[in-house]
Parts: structure tokens; sequence; C-alpha cells
């Protein structure tokens, strides 16, 4: 036995992910993979690339292929609600980007968990590895009876809670999941201290099992800051995300009707999709803001990152944020960022500039002051680039081979 | 036997575009749409097809004769696009017997918004009109035969002499549909109103296999025209496009109307008649008056402003495009101006229009957009653009930095 192989239990990897859990299991385990010995990954799906630093497991369930489709991509996306993919009508890769919209009762999500696991396991066998790596809900149940099984040491690691995603009260099931696995975890990783906090506030997990490593971030060499690329007039707040509650877009709507009164030739964009875009492009008109608050749409690629790049101010106002990526793309892109104390960047972000998400007035203060002072801005902008050096993939793979040892010695 | 008065309406929208936030500012053009693919596929199907049976039933019967209203971006798409049609058009007109409306030239909703701006579009269609066709009109419609009294004001005061609407019974309160009527207004204007189901038979119902009428028969039709005693006008309104696009030419719709025109004229007391001749021969002190005093059109079930102006995204947008009015008319750039005008027609509101119902699938059929949502997210980035040029216009000192 090795016990610097790892048998990580996955959901979701780019390009097929929905949010910031497969961009995180890429950039930790491409890292990892030159630190430890080896990493079986499991999907619940075939991966259509080819993956060079670790071995990619498929632990599809039979049930889920549909005549004449493969599985290509995750049963549901576990991030985002409004595009759970029914196991019965899977999306083919050409038409991915529709995004055919249906929700997937309860019984269905809990049937495609167990489903995972049963395959997981069958995978597990036979495979030499030292340490069980699950990666959020949808993988816990699989990770327990790996563990149940094999009798390895168990890390459950905690990308997002059920918590942040509905803060009113979500799934009880989920919730459920995330309390059983991380229970039966040796050791939790949580991505940020804001994480940490609400496991052991909400969820009574024990503090000293608790160990926080933050996400890093891929280095760019494109960055190209400045007003040139469009909308070269007028000054520029970013919103990007899904259009959830959890994102907080309904306070951006807010803040622009706010900050419009003192700088009335702003223009604000919204980027992303989501399950409010429909009630935030009536709250727009009913605000009569239809020239001023502007709704790209989802952004990808070039878009995305012309967006960081053009952007005056990047605002995140979520209710609450595990650790905020976006927030971090937009600090490489060398726009000062502005978001939610409730978030984990502001961890690492330390000089951005952080509120409540719910304090428009500070936050259209902040907004003008940094429209308005070019110095102000440039200093914060410098301030994020020192912090970004810290934000590293590597730094965070290290982080985890530690725990890795803690459970394994 | 009643008359019979055709009007049909041939219009077409500048479409927007996929304009994103990364066009701001980037001198890309607002109006690129599918134009000239629609405009060519509707004149294969139907412009050119039904132009030309016109034509053709214009010189086998002597007594035929309708009217034809073109709004001027449909004229200048077909310059543009199909010039042919123009000149089936010009033929058309040159006998003598195809009577030309006035209306706005961007098939806008200005007379709800602007009499400044719905004069100048009028005026600015007017010299379109006389330019190709050397055609002066003497009867108004409005877009979409959008009417009330305060319409029927403007129009008195552009010289018009009569004006067709809608047929709507919370106004008409049980009179006939079949008589002409008095504008509520100081200076009173003859009307005529749309016989809404007798056209919509033809337009909308023809093809329809749920219609208990199904199929609809020529001695059938005249049957039903036929009900109306001789001093009533059966105005049959419609689209032009009802020939060969709503109503494919394999439906029969050409054959119908070709020969609808044939029996009817067998007849010596039938009689077609076009608007402007009807009204210069009505005796005003006879006529009952037509009291509308909120707007009303020829769309939808309510027959009100509920398609263009109803939900949040089209009352800012309509709004937000007539603000604009007193800045753009003071920058005096006439491409300027032409977007600014390309804005207001009807059919940027109309595909944001969320209304439930069958009126619902009407609106999503005339759409290219995917959903009220999308049309309206376009045009507010397009809108916003527009807004940075006027600005800029406006404050030409203002540096701009980097």
């Amino acid at each position: 036995m090795n016990k610097n192989k790892v048998f990580m239990i996955g959901w979701e990897y780019p390009p097929h992910n929905s949010g910031g859990l497969g961009v995180a299991c890429q950039g930790l385990t491409t890292s990892l993979a030159e630190l430890s010995d080896h990493i079986y990954f499991s999907l619940p799906y075939k991966f259509s690339g080819s993956i060079k630093h670790m071995t990619l497991l498929d632990c599809s369930h039979p049930d889920w292929c549909t005549k004449g489709f493969s599985n290509i991509s995750p049963p549901f996306f576990a991030y985002d609600h409004s595009i759970q993919i029914p196991a019965v009508r899977r999306l083919d890769p050409a038409n991915l980007n529709v995004r055919q919209l249906s929700s997937l009762a309860q019984s269905d999500l809990e049937r495609q968990v167990n489903q995972y696991q049963d395959q997981v396991i069958k995978n597990s066998q036979k495979k030499d590895f030292g340490v069980i790596h699950a990666h959020d809900w949808m993988s816990f149940p699989a990770g327990m009876s790996v563990k149940q099984k094999t009798g390895k040491p168990l890390i459950t690691h905690v990308h997002s809670t059920e918590f942040d995603r509905s803060p009113v009260g979500g799934s009880a099931y989920i919730m459920n999941s995330e309390f059983e696995g991380m229970q039966f975890a040796d050791r939790v990783i949580a991505v940020s201290a804001y994480t940490k906090k609400i496991l052991i506030d909400k969820y009574k997990i024990d503090e000293k099992k608790i160990d926080v490593v933050h996400n890093g971030i891929d280095p760019i060499s494109d960055a190209d800051p400045g007003k040139h690329h469009f909308a070269k007039s007028r000054p520029m707040v970013v919103f990007m995300g899904r259009l959830t509650g959890q994102k907080g877009p309904e306070y951006f709507i807010q803040l622009a009707n706010s900050v419009l009164k003192k700088i009335p030739e702003a223009i604000f964009v919204v980027a992303g999709n989501g399950d409010l875009y429909h009630e935030l492009l009536f709250t727009t008109a009913n605000k009569g803001l239809s020239s001023k608050m502007l709704f790209s749409g989802f952004v990808r690629g070039d878009q995305k990152s012309k967006l960081l790049d053009r952007a005056d101010v990047f605002v995140m106002p979520s209710i609450s944020e595990p650790f905020g990526l976006v927030a971090v793309e937009a600090a490489q892109r060398s726009t000062p960022v502005i978001i939610s104390k409730t978030s984990g960047v502001a961890e690492v972000l330390p000089s951005s500039i952080q509120v409540d998400f719910w304090d428009i007035d500070l936050m259209t203060n902040k907004i003008v002051e940094l429209l308005n002072d070019q110095n102000l801005s440039e200093d914060v902008i410098s301030g994020q680039h020192n912090e970004l050096k810290n934000v590293t993939w590597k730094s965070a793979a290290q982080k985890v081979m530690d725990v890795y040892k803690n459970v394994t010695s | 036997m009643p008359q019979i008065c055709f009007y049909f309406q041939l219009h077409q929208p500048y479409r927007l575009g996929n304009f994103n936030v990364f066009d701001l500012e980037n001198d890309t053009d607002y109006f690129s749409g599918d134009n000239e693919e629609i405009f060519k596929k509707v004149s294969r199907k139907s412009y050119r097809p039904m132009l030309t049976l016109l034509l053709d039933l214009i010189k086998r019967h002597p007594e035929f004769k309708f009217a034809l209203s073109c709004s001027g971006v449909f004229i200048e798409q077909s310059l543009e696009f199909e010039p042919h049609i123009i000149e089936l058009i010009q033929k058309l007109v040159k006998t003598g017997r195809v009577e030309i409306l006035a209306e706005t030239y961007y098939h806008s909703l200005a007379s709800l918004y602007s009499e400044k701006e719905f004069e100048l579009q009028v005026k600015q269609h007017g010299a379109v009109v006389k330019e190709l066709f050397d055609y002066e009109p003497t009867v108004f419609r409005n877009t979409e035969l959008i009417y009330s009294n305060y319409v029927a004001y403007q129009v008195e005061k552009l010289g018009y002499k009569g004006i067709l609407t809608e047929a709507v019974d919370r106004y008409l309160h049980g009179r006939d549909r079949t008589k002409s009527y008095l504008s509520n207004t100081d200076k009173p204007l003859p009307l005529m109103l749309k016989h809404a189901p007798l056209s919509d038979d033809i337009a909308f119902r023809f093809s329809d296999k749920n219609w208990p009428e199904h199929p609809l028969t020529v001695d059938k039709y005249i049957k039903w025209v036929e009900i109306y005693p001789e001093d009533h006008s059966v105005n049959l309104f419609m689209d032009f496009e009802t020939f060969g696009e709503h109503q494919w030419e394999d439906t029969g719709i050409f054959l119908f109307f070709e020969k609808f025109i044939e029996e009817f004229s067998k007849k010596s007391y039938n009689k077609f008649v076009t608007p402007g001749e009807e009204v210069s021969k009505l005796d005003l002190t006879y006529l009952d008056k037509y009291d509308v005093p909120d707007p009303i059109s020829w769309a939808d079930v309510d027959r009100d402003l509920t398609a263009w102006v109803d939900n949040d995204l089209q009352q800012d947008c309509i709004n937000k495009i007539y603000e604009l009015e007193p800045l753009v008319l003071k920058i005096n750039n006439k491409e300027l101006t032409d977007q600014w005008r390309r804005l207001q027609t009807s059919d940027n509101f109309y595909y944001m229009c969320t209304k439930w119902s069958n009126d619902g699938d009407v609106h999503s059929y005339f759409s290219p957009f995917d959903s009220p949502l999308e049309a309206y997210r376009r045009y507010s980035i397009v809108l916003a653009d527009l807004v940075i040029k006027i600005d800029k216009e406006n404050q030409p000192q203002q540096k701009v930095d980097n």
C-alpha cells in the first residue's frame, strides 16, 4: 500500500462543469499530481478528453445511458439547479449549451447519488491507494462506502454547502449527506475559514477536525486591462455569476440604481444565467434602468476575459460564498473588486474592498470612490496583485498533502 | 349587396442583430438581423406572386380596385433587397385603380408619444410615396390601425380626409361596422372600420382545420358578404403577407382570392371601392360618431395597445426611446436620427410581449427572437449604445480619456 496514492471521488470536471467544483478539482489535482504518487479520479460519466496527470474512472451507471447517447456529463449539475439534466433525456455534446431545463425530483437525485456510490465501490476494488478524498456531498456517500470497504482514511472536501446555496433552508437530504460525510470522515477540508465557520456553526462539526485549504488559481499571461475593448467612454461596473439568490444579483440592481444617481453615465453589466434572470430583467425595466443595466448572458472564454479586463469595478455581493473564484479572476485582470464579507475569497484578497452584501450605501460610496479616484483604484489593484502571488494551486496542493500525512501517519 | 373595400398592409421591420455589450461604442450595426433573408423569403412566397396576381386581376376585371399601405422601412428594404417589388407596386399604382394610404414612415407608435415626431414621420412617408409612386395619399392608416380621438385630431391637422381603424364594440356599442363613422374631434373626419370577422376568416382562419367552416369556399364567403345591404361597406383589411406567407400557397389562398374576385365581379351590382373614393362621396352630416377615448388597434383579442405597451420591459423601452427625442433632433445627424427612428418601429416592442394565450403564439410566430426576454435584452443594449452616441454628440468638447 502506498500512502501517497489517492483515490479521489469527483462529480464534474472541465469542460463539463457547472461551477467552481470542476475548476477546483482540475487545479488541485494538476498540482497534487506532482506531489503525490498517483491519483485515481472518479466521475459519474465518461470523460471525453484525455487527462495525463491522473487516472480517470468512469463510474456512470448503466441506467443513465439512454439509447444513442453516452454519458458525457454528470447526471445532474449539483451547483446549478436550473441546469439539472434528467437521466432519461440526456443532452448530446453538440447541444450542451442549449441547457434544456428540467427539474429533477428529490428521489431521482438520491437514486443517482446512490447509483454513483455503487459504481465507485466497484471501481475502487483492486486499486492501490492510501487515502480517499471526496469532493462535496454528491461524492460523500461513495467516499463513506469506500472507507467502509477498505478501511482507508476518508477526507471530505467541502467546496460549498447547502447552507450557502439556500440560506433560508435547502434540501434536508443534501444537508444530511453533507453532515454524515463530514462526521464519518477522518478530516474535513474547507475551502475557506468562512466555510469552516459554517461547518462548525451550522453542521456542528468538530472544529479540530477541519483544515482550511484555499483554492488557488492558474496564472494568466493574456491580461489586457483597459477601456479600449468596448464602451470606452463609460465607467463600467460588472457582476459575473449564476443568477441565483445566493449570488445576490438583486443587490447589484439596487446598487446600480443608487450609483447612477451619483454617476449617471455609468454602465452596469450582469454576466450569467440562472433562475432569477427573468425577474432581474423585469426589475431592471421597472426601475427604469433599461439602457444602464445590461445583461450580457452567460460568457466564457475570450468574452469572459474581455469583460473582466474591461470592468472598472467588479462586484460580488454574494449572500454566502464559500470561496468566489471569479473575484480572483477579476483581480488577476487588474480590476478592483468589491466582495461581500460573507465570502471565502475575502481571506486571500485582503486588499479588496469588503462590505456587507446588503450595505448598498457603503457599496455605492466605494464604487463612486473607485470610479472617481484613479489612485485609489490603482492602490487596490496593486494590493490585489501582491496577494495573488500566494493564491496558487501549488500551495493548496501542499496543504492537502499535509492533511494526507496527518491521516495516514 | 354591399361594396367591398380591400386594404393590404406591406411592412417589414429592421430586426436587431445579436448586439451585445462587447459591441458598445464599437460601431457595430444595430440592424444586422436576418432582414435580407426574411425579405427575400417573403418576396418569393408572398409579395411577388400576390402583386403579380393583383396586377393580373386589375387587367382582367375593370371593376376591381383596392388600397395598399407600405411602411417606409418596407420600401427601403425592398429597394435594397428586391427592387422589382417596388416596380410591381409602381405598375399597380399607374393603373389608377390602386390607392396608396398614408402612415408613419417607421411603422411607429409616435402618434401616442409625440405629435411632432408623428408629423415628421408621416411627412417623411408622404415624401417617399410621392417620389416613388407619384402619388399623394388622402386617407390615413396608423400603425396596426391604432386609433383614438387624439390620433384623429393629429391626422386631421395634417390634412388627411379619412382614417381606417378597427371596429371595437366597447366603443361601437352594437352599431354596424359596415357603416362609416365620424371621429369625435372638433373637425370630424370620416372613419372606415375593419370588418374583423370577415377579414380574419381569410387572414387567420383560412387554413385552420379546426375551424368549423374549414375549408372556406368562394361561394360560402360570397354569401357571408352578401348579407349586408347595398349602402354598407365590407372593409377587408389585412396584412399583405396573408397571401403566401401566413397562409401558404398550398392552402389554396391565391386561387381562393382569384376566384373570389372573379365571382364577385360577375354580378354587375357588386362594387369594389377604395378608401379615398369612399370618404370623398360620404355625406358627413348623416354619420354617427365613433368616440374612442383610449387607443384601440387591430391586434390580438383585446384590440388595444397591450401587444406593444403592456409589461415593464415594453414600457421602459418605449419611454426611453421617446425621452431621447429632443436630444436626437438637436444633433440633427441624419444617420443617428434614422437609427433612433428605426428603434421606434412597433415590432421591437411587439417582440417583448409576454401576454399568455393565443396571442402569445401569434407573437412568437412573428418574432425573430427566442423569447420576449431576449428581445428586451438586445434592445436595451442597443439603446445604451445609442444613448452613448447621443451624449457624445451633445458634449463634443468633453475629452475622453484612455
